[in-house]
């Protein structure tokens, strides 16, 4: 700002009463009504969105009501937590009892063949190790299994998993016995030969 | 100026605290009286401003009361980095603007050198404010849109050729002109404030 400039000085030394400048009469009543106007659209909008959103929520409660109750699978996912220990191929069909029981048995028959060599003390620790870890798997894979039987107990594929879950396992094991046995009898015939 | 005074003053900024600070978080709310209220309070320096853009008691009223509407719509964008009342202000600045645009005023675009008009001096020291008053409203649109903004709005050159969308250069060849333009109605009107 120049110094000199009378102009500027005299406005803005006048600010304040510059900006008193008072509107025609009325005014104020002429800005209740477009506030009143302003209000009553906001009220009307909240309570289409306030009525929409309650709507939703009932229509999607409703719905999930109707689907715990009618639905034929929630019934089974909704307890199948507690039968999940008990679901067998034998449960879900009877034609499949026969082939677990071949499984069980012959699985059976490799774990005693395995505990037989254990307590003849001619396990080291690492070959124990080992065989500990493979059953820890196998018993995980058929928690897993099971607990999708217990949901699609019509399931091709699951029972197909089922049946590939005991098909490997008694591999496995048929496997870890023969090749130690092999070795033990190697080393046997090694000493003995001595 | 350091960067460091800057953000100082920035945060002091960003802290602001209205005089009516609890009116204003009513009118938050959407508190119909506390609405009623804050017009009472600044109707005047807005609709002066609002005036003194468009120069009609009739459409500055309008756009004054549009202004006021919108910010209680939008009082939710009031983030309280400026006062209420420069907010406010700036909406009402930019809507009387737009109004005035209706009316196809053409800010002048001025290709003259800004140092080819000199200054006349005006030699009486007080003149009555309404005598000023009245020759600003005088003025022509464009010139008298640029010296409020500057003069009595407090904006910069930079900030009324962006929002007149005309150049910095041509908004002091504007102002220089109108207030050259204000001396001469005023020579002869003085008045002493004492009369």
């Amino acid at each position: 700002m120049k110094k000199n400039d009378k102009i500027e000085e005299l406005i803005f030394n006048n600010r304040e009463q510059l900006n008193e400048l008072e509107p025609d009469e009325g005014h104020f009543e002429r800005f209740e009504t477009k506030l009143e106007n302003l209000h009553k659209k906001r009220h009307f909008s909240f309570n289409i969105i306030w009525k929409v959103a309650a709507a939703a929520v009932f229509i999607l409660l409703l719905t999930n009501q109707a689907y715990l109750y009618f639905s034929p699978n929630s019934e089974i996912s909704f307890f199948s937590s507690k039968k999940t220990n008990s679901v067998t191929l034998a449960s879900v069909s009877p034609k499949y009892k026969e082939v677990e029981f071949y499984f069980t048995n012959a699985i059976n028959v490799e774990l005693e063949q395995w505990n037989t060599l254990k307590s003849k003390g001619l396990l080291s620790k690492e070959e124990q190790n080992m065989m500990n870890n493979e059953l820890n798997e196998f018993e995980n894979r058929y928690k897993e299994i099971q607990k999708d039987l217990a949901a699609n107990p019509n399931d091709k594929r699951v029972i197909n998993a089922m049946l590939e879950y005991y098909r490997a396992k008694l591999s496995v094991l048929n496997m870890i016995v023969k090749k130690l046995e092999e070795v033990k009898q190697k080393k046997n015939n090694y000493e003995t030969n001595i | 100026m350091p960067s460091s005074f800057i953000q100082s003053f920035k945060i002091l900024n960003t802290l602001y605290k209205n005089i009516h600070q609890e009116i204003i978080d009513r009118c938050r709310e959407g508190n119909r009286q506390s609405q009623s209220q804050l017009y009472k309070l600044y109707y005047k320096a807005m609709y002066s401003v609002s005036f003194r853009i468009l120069n009609d008691r009739m459409e500055a009223e309008d756009v004054m009361q549009e202004a006021f509407l919108s910010a209680f719509r939008n009082i939710e964008n009031y983030k309280g980095e400026v006062s209420f009342g420069a907010w406010l202000k700036r909406i009402v600045v930019n809507r009387s603007l737009d109004q005035l645009k209706k009316r196809r005023i053409k800010f002048e675009e001025v290709t003259e050198k800004t140092a080819q008009i000199s200054e006349s001096e005006m030699e009486t020291t007080a003149v009555n404010i309404q005598t000023v008053k009245e020759a600003i409203q005088d003025l022509p649109d464009g010139y008298r849109v640029v010296l409020s903004l500057f003069l009595i709005e407090g904006y910069d050159h930079k900030e009324i050729s962006s929002i007149l969308g005309i150049t910095n250069s041509s908004s002091r060849t504007q102002l220089l002109r109108a207030k050259n333009k204000l001396r001469n109605s005023l020579a002869g009107k003085e008045l002493f404030l004492n009369n």
